[in-house]
């Protein structure tokens, strides 16, 4: 071995700093969120509603955390079904290599759509075309869409990753094709299809861009309907910096976001250990 | 799922202004008699924002993904990894608040402007939420190229340095072009960040220090207080429409890309 060039060592050092500061900068962000807002985030910012005037300087944003809970549950109802079943179409039931690859194509393309042109067709097509005004129904819908794709990918890999051993084992017990599907194929890839379903909810709770003009107001009162806009957390973080409301409970809030969302992809990450070990 | 995608580019198109959209000169006025609609401040707005993302973002992410392809020892790796999945999953709109707090309030200090909004903090900030995308996506390429000729080339005497410059470099070109592809195609498209930290000023940006409105802080802007069916609307949504375009090719692009990069692998 000779010793290395100056050059060689000058390349080094500079990709050790790039990863430092890949290593850094999330744990700055998270720092920085956590110092300035943890001081605000208490269980009674959790569980209250926006007080004072205008509305979110006081008080805590339990109809936020509501309103986005709802609109992802809406939105799963449409996702679950045509995400899971597209994949399993396209993993078991597609006629052609040819079809499959360009439909898989097709909605890997969907996955890279920009969320705010997700929010302008949910605005023409269910907010003004199907008259639903800015609803929970309407963002729902909308945030439906942009689970669907990652949902699909996910799923469809998940049943592909099943091994043909056990397709072979068990259409050669007799069985026909729904018992394989519904008793082998489902429940081996539950716990994938589990994974790109929190992967999905992750990116979607996040997102402000879909249902800033199809779902959420900045303040409201009452229940969850329906036909009724609701308030987000991603668009109250928003509305509170945008409008300069405050900025101590645009902290707070931004903080529940990433902590929500950490627990959330910690939990997906531990599944895929599960995932690994059985 | 191909009609979808039809459904959602069909509908655009229904609405498609007849008139030309591409009057690159003349202002956003919509209130103006007669209203004029140029959007040519957006676009400037969105490739200068773009452009400083990529900048910061594509040399400092394909180090990153050589540190963690090649360089970094495994127990350094096991805590990179989850770092950058962490930064991919922070939303755009705490990215746009964080660099609200940070940027964009150093910047009015140091200036003494009263607000410090400037598509140069908007850029940065693009900057860091591109940076995890490009990151694993090089770091992918590399590692399966390293893996292939790793062995072949230190067996031939051939030394660390030269492999990587001669061999892995080369061969891992066309997975490189993807992630940069990908980091624009999310840079092009990002809205809540460039919105909160643009300026949101409709005028023509006279350089990255200026405040402007990228294309897609335009749309958030305006959609919401615009009657359904009007010209305005219709502009917006064939701007939306060609910022569509601009991002299928993109990731058409991408995909080709990643078939070469695995097809030439071999040879």
């Amino acid at each position: 071995m000779t010793r290395p060039r100056p050059l060689d060592v000058l390349f080094r050092g500079l990709i050790w700093a790039a990863g430092i500061v890949g290593m850094a900068l999330p744990v700055w962000i998270v720092g920085f969120l956590l110092v300035r807002g943890a001081g605000r985030l208490t269980w009674s910012f959790l569980v209250d509603h926006p007080r004072g005037y205008p509305p979110g300087t006081e008080g805590g944003i339990l109809p936020a955390i509501l309103g986005s809970a709802a609109l992802i549950l809406v939105g799963l109802v449409i996702a679950i079904p045509l995400g899971v079943g597209g994949g399993l179409y396209l993993a078991e039931f597609c006629p052609s290599k040819r079809l499959q690859s360009y439909a898989r194509a097709a909605v890997e393309a969907l996955a890279g759509v920009p969320s705010i042109l997700y929010g302008l067709f949910g605005f023409a097509c269910f907010v003004v075309f199907l008259r639903m005004g800015i609803s929970l129904l309407a963002g729902g819908l909308v945030l439906g869409l942009v689970m669907l794709p990652i949902l699909l990918i996910t799923s469809q890999e998940a049943f592909a990753a099943v091994a043909a051993q056990y397709r072979e084992a068990t259409l050669s017990l007799g069985t026909d094709r729904s018992a394989w599907i519904f008793w082998v194929l489902l429940p081996k890839a539950r716990v994938r299809i589990l994974a790109g379903l929190v992967l999905a909810v992750g990116h979607a709770v996040g997102s402000a861009a879909p249902v800033l003009f199809t779902a959420s107001v900045y303040f409201r009162r009452g229940g969850l309907h329906l036909d009724q806009p609701v308030m987000t957390l991603p668009t109250h973080l928003y509305f509170l910096v945008s409008e300069a409301i405050s900025f101590d409970h645009a902290f707070a809030t931004a903080l529940v976001l990433v902590l929500g969302l950490a627990i959330f992809n910690g939990a997906a990450m531990a599944l895929r250990h599960q995932m690994r070990d059985s | 799922m191909v009609l979808f995608l039809l459904k959602e580019t069909g509908l655009f198109q229904g609405l498609l202004p007849t008139r030309d959209l591409l009057q690159v000169a003349a202002p956003w006025s919509p209130l103006a008699t007669p209203p004029s609609f140029g959007l040519g401040h957006a676009w400037v707005g969105s490739f200068l924002v773009t452009g400083i993302s990529l900048a910061l973002a594509v040399p400092l992410g394909i180090g990153i993904g050589i540190f963690a392809a090649e360089i970094a020892p495994p127990a350094v790796a096991r805590i990179l990894q989850p770092a950058l999945e962490l930064l991919a999953g922070i939303p755009a709109v705490v990215y746009g608040f964080f660099g609200y707090v940070t940027f964009v309030k150093w910047y009015a200090d140091w200036s003494g402007q009263p607000t410090g909004e400037s598509l140069l903090a908007a850029g940065v900030v693009l900057a860091i939420m591109i940076l995890p995308f490009i990151a694993s996506t090089s770091a992918e390429a590399l590692r399966t190229v390293y893996q292939d000729y790793r062995e072949a080339a230190l067996g031939l005497g051939v030394t660390e340095g030269c492999l990587f410059r001669r061999i892995v470099l080369i061969k891992a070109l066309p997975g490189l072009a993807a992630a940069v592809a990908l980091g624009l195609a999310r840079a092009l498209g990002e809205t809540l960040a460039v919105l909160m930290l643009s300026g949101n000023t409709a005028a023509m940006p006279e350089g990255p220090l200026s405040r402007g409105q990228p294309l897609t802080a335009l749309l958030a802007t305006e959609l919401g207080e615009t009657a359904a069916g009007s010209p305005k609307y219709r502009m917006l949504f064939s701007a939306a429409c060609l910022l569509l375009l601009a991002v299928l090719a993109l990731n058409m692009g991408i995909l080709a890309l990643k078939r070469r990069f695995f097809e030439h692998l071999h040879d």
